[in-house]
């Protein structure tokens, strides 16, 4: 096994390939950043600025492989001797063949759910008798947050993985699933509403007359000095590294955020060796984290961070679709009306709307569902789920004091684009106070997720510095599209 | 009471309050968002005195100038990278020759070069199908954030006074006599009102009951920006008009920055679309096969606040006492603002300016006068 496994491979899979020159272990079909993760090797781009870049906090992941600049560290999967190199943010690949006669896929449907978590499963099973679907989901597996976790949740007879399979197993004919499939924004087209998706470099356009966003949450992201260096972990990407791939973050690892016990459970059924530090202030180490250091001074040996601090849901697909939004519980929610509607025909659920168990998720998921039909014409009573839905009370997301004074800000990103704590502070601190002014002053939310992990620390900051109260802040709304796409992809004219 | 007051907190009225400060006048400046959020802070960062006619070439001289200058003392990045025109057949180069000569008669030291010192200049085109290409390389392109967040901060320093979020509704007139304004904020008193609205012009001359057809329309206009890459990858302004009339350059931050002429409207309605995203993409690719790899972060709409002939309305009103109007920049108002500012300081203070306030006299559309249509991209 290689260092950091934590399961026995399929030896029939089994292949070399190249990081830097040096033969390492692999196994075909694993993400490249697993691959060397399993390997011990952590670091694997460098920002603009020179900082060094891992896959699993935030920030884009180019690398070079085979010779090709500017690959997606996070998304190819491995293939026997792959060479693989470090790049740095800003370099790309000079040469490109665009294919213009490449036909572009296209789908009708009733419904497009995007996201196949718990509450878009829900949806698909409340509506899949009666209506055709698509059901669009950016990870290549079903299940979304759920489907990372071995520990039975709240609501669900069975594992988690168990639920999800037997839910699988249920869906009809009527049902067209992309995995591995970025839907990159909705666009009205009168009777119909267009979902462009990208898959690898396929482009997909779906024509759908319902949309369901179920579209998630995001990890918070927590600031600390030097929180983006390689082996620090969100939550989420640490969970998909232990429970879909066998490999562990590190071998002791530091557990930082309002969350652990959303870890911690994981990393005991993996026995990895963990210690909890709710209050880091730094992190230090050559190529990836040697040590974590506490506000109180404690020096914690530790190899790699998970940060469990809690999501809030992914507001970029609410706000890209048109609709609005309130600040309440902690976090941006998108406002629904009577029939959990953003606007007509878009309608949201799961924790694209509010924190909650994922049984509430599904809950939801059937409700949205359910009000769909209605509109179809068929018989239903949504009511029903709205009142087993009112049993989950959803959750209240703490919102922590930024330690402007104990820190050194210029250690610490906000953003995985280069954009420093103090970069923002000192716009701040100049008077500057509209976030839409300052994000375009810093480049927070600017760069390559619009925003989607670093608009509410930028928020928040205004709101702790100024006074000024989260709900009256004036948050940039989304563009199209919500996930990077390459150029030559879109590039046509039919 | 606000001796001068300017509605529009875009490029135009933020560069007017900060030039009348400048010269000791009062001045308030309201705006119904935020700095900027208009068509300024969506623009596609070129600043061009590559133009076709004579008063359009000098201005844009002066604003160069002026460009330099303020870039120099408020520290905000102003490049001088050039815009490069590629020609693809000998009709447009025929074309470009005439506007070389108006340019070099002002001094602008534009001329034309070959498909090969095109690529020198950048490296990353293709250019298998072009035949020569206009460069200037005195053109440039500027921050649009920082430039107007600079022009603001000293403005404000020198003491004129910025009202956001503050949404003009109405303006008092009595006797044909400006007294003030209504806003979501209250009234202001004032007896000068500036419209410096743009894409929203036709609304402010409407409350002012303007009697004259000064036809502004709005037109939602879109650009992209790409993943930033390394510095130095695509300096000047490129512009190609046999493929979408595409203007693109890279951005002080590295992203590639653009559009083409895909227009809607007129409308106000800001949302992108994904007719453009496609658009865009394939005719970029034309021009810079490169660009094909690299990530798009996001589109955007603004407006070109468009007039019949690509010219602005820039002057007095003369029926209401007093009305000034400086609106209707189309895709090159960012480009002309420090020396429209110096002009309509200069209409407003002293009644007369050096500059060619007279190309845009906002009565010509009314006089059924237009001017030779202005270059323009997007
Ligand atoms: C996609 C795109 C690309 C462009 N590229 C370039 C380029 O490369 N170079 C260039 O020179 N130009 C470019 N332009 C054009 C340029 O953006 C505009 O000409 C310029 O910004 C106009 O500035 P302005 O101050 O007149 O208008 P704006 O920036 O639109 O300012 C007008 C302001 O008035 C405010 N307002 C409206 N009504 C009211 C009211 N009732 N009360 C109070 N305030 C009100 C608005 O909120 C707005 O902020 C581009 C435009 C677009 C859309």
């Amino acid at each position: 096994m290689r260092p950091l496994d934590l399961t026995e491979k399929d030896p029939s899979k089994k292949v070399t390939i190249y990081f830097e020159g040096k033969p390492y272990e692999a196994y075909e079909g694993e993400k490249i950043a697993v691959a060397l993760l399993a390997n011990g090797i952590y670091w694997l781009t460098t920002s603009t600025e020179g900082r060094k870049r891992g896959a699993f906090y935030f920030g884009p992941l180019p690398i070079v492989i085979n010779g090709i600049k500017n690959m997606d560290g996070r998304k190819v999967p491995v293939r026997a001797n792959m060479r693989i190199e470090r790049q740095n943010y800003g370099e790309f690949q000079e040469e490109v063949k665009i294919d213009e006669k490449k036909p572009v896929l296209r789908y009708v449907v009733d419904v497009a759910i995007i996201g196949a978590g718990p509450a878009g499963l829900g949806a698909l099973l409340e509506v899949q008798e009666h209506l055709t679907v698509a059901l669009i989901e950016e990870k290549s597996w079903l299940g979304g947050d759920l489907w990372l976790k071995r520990v039975k949740q709240k609501g669900f007879d069975d594992e988690p993985q168990e639920v999800i399979k037997a839910m699988r197993d249920r869906f009809n004919q009527n049902v067209r699933v992309f995995l591995k499939t970025a839907a990159i924004g909705i666009f009205d087209e009168g009777e119909y509403f267009l979902i462009p998706a990208i898959r690898r470099n396929q482009l997909i356009e779906i024509l759908s007359k319902r949309v369901v966003l179920a579209t998630g949450a995001v990890d918070n992201i927590l600031l600390f000095e030097n929180n983006d260096m390689p082996s620090v972990f969100r939550r989420a990407f640490a969970l998909e590294v232990m429970n879909i791939w066998g490999v562990a973050p590190g071998r002791k690892v530091a557990v930082v955020g309002s969350k652990p016990e959303e870890i911690t459970a994981e990393l005991e059924r993996w026995g990895i060796d963990y210690v909890i530090v709710p209050n880091p202030k730094r992190v230090e180490g050559r190529e990836s984290v040697e040590r974590l250091i506490d506000m109180n001074g404690n020096v914690h040996d530790v190899d790699a961070v998970i940060v469990a601090d809690g999501r809030r849901p992914d507001i970029n697909p609410v706000t890209q679709a048109g609709g609005k939004l309130r600040f309440r519980r902690g976090y941006y929610m998108p406002i629904l009306d009577m029939n959990h509607r953003i606007r007509d025909g878009i309608y949201a659920a799961g924790s694209a709307v509010s924190i909650k168990p994922h049984y509430a998720n599904y809950l939801e998921g059937k409700l949205v569902g359910s009000h769909i039909l209605k509109e179809f014409g068929f018989e239903t009573e949504p009511c029903i789920y709205e009142e087993k839905l009112r049993e989950y009370e959803p959750e209240t997301v703490p919102l922590h004091r930024i330690e402007y004074d104990s820190m050194n800000l210029e250690d610490v990103q906000i953003c995985g684009c280069d954009v420093s704590l103090k970069k923002v502070y000192d716009v701040v601190e100049s008077g500057i106070t509209d976030l839409q002014i300052i994000k375009r002053l810093t480049h927070l939310a600017m760069g390559f997720c619009q925003g989607r992990f670093c608009l509410f620390n930028g928020a928040l900051l205004v709101s702790q510095r100024t006074g000024i109260d989260m709900t009256r802040i004036d948050l940039p709304v989304a563009r199209p599209p919500i996930k990077n796409v390459r150029m030559k992809v879109v590039a046509r004219r039919d | 009471m606000a001796d001068i007051l300017i509605i529009g907190g875009g490029i135009i009225g933020v560069t007017l309050a900060h030039e009348l400060v400048r010269r000791g006048e009062d001045v308030t400046l309201l705006e119904k968002r935020f700095i900027g959020s208009g068509s300024t802070f969506r623009c596609g960062t070129g600043i061009r005195q590559q133009f076709n006619d004579e008063a359009n070439v000098q201005l844009m001289k002066r604003s160069v100038e002026l460009w330099k200058k303020y870039s120099e003392e408020y520290g905000f990045s102003f490049q001088q990278t050039g815009y490069l025109f590629l020609l693809y057949d000998d009709d447009e180069v025929t074309e470009f020759k005439k506007n070389i000569a108006i340019q070099n008669k002002f001094g602008v030291p534009t001329r034309l070069i070959t498909p090969e010192e095109a690529k020198e200049i950048v490296p990353l085109l293709d250019i298998s199908e072009v035949v020569a290409a206009s460069w200037n390389p005195t053109d440039g392109k500027a921050d649009p954030f920082h430039s107007t967040a600079a022009f603001a901060l000293h403005a404000k320093e020198m003491g004129a006074k910025f009202y956001e979020r503050t949404e003009v509704k109405d303006i008092i007139i009595k006797n044909g006599e400006i007294k003030g304004v209504k806003t979501n904020r209250g009234v202001f008193k004032t007896g000068i009102v500036v419209n410096a609205t743009n894409a929203w012009a036709k609304l402010i001359n409407a409350m002012a009951e303007v009697p004259v057809r000064i036809p502004i329309e709005p037109y939602k206009h879109q650009a992209v920006i790409t993943q930033p890459i390394k510095a130095g990858s695509i300096n000047p302004m490129v512009i190609s008009f046999k493929y979408g009339h595409a203007y693109l350059t890279q951005t002080a931050h590295g992203g590639v920055v653009g559009g083409v002429g895909y227009e809607e409207g007129p409308i106000y309605d800001l949302n992108p679309s994904y007719a453009f995203l496609k658009e865009v993409s394939y005719y970029f690719t034309k021009i810079i096969p490169a660009l094909g790899e690299l990530l798009i972060l996001r589109t955007w709409a603004g407006y070109y606040a468009e007039t019949p002939d690509g010219n602005a309305a820039i002057g007095r009103i003369n029926e209401i006492d007093e009305f000034y109007i400086a609106a209707g920049f189309s895709g090159h108002g960012f480009m002309m603002a420090p020396a429209v500012a110096e002009m309509m300081a200069d209409l407003i203070i002293k009644g007369r300016t050096a500059l060619p306030a007279w190309w845009f006299d906002p009565y010509r559309f009314e006089r059924g006068e237009f001017r030779t249509t202005a270059i323009q991209m997007g």
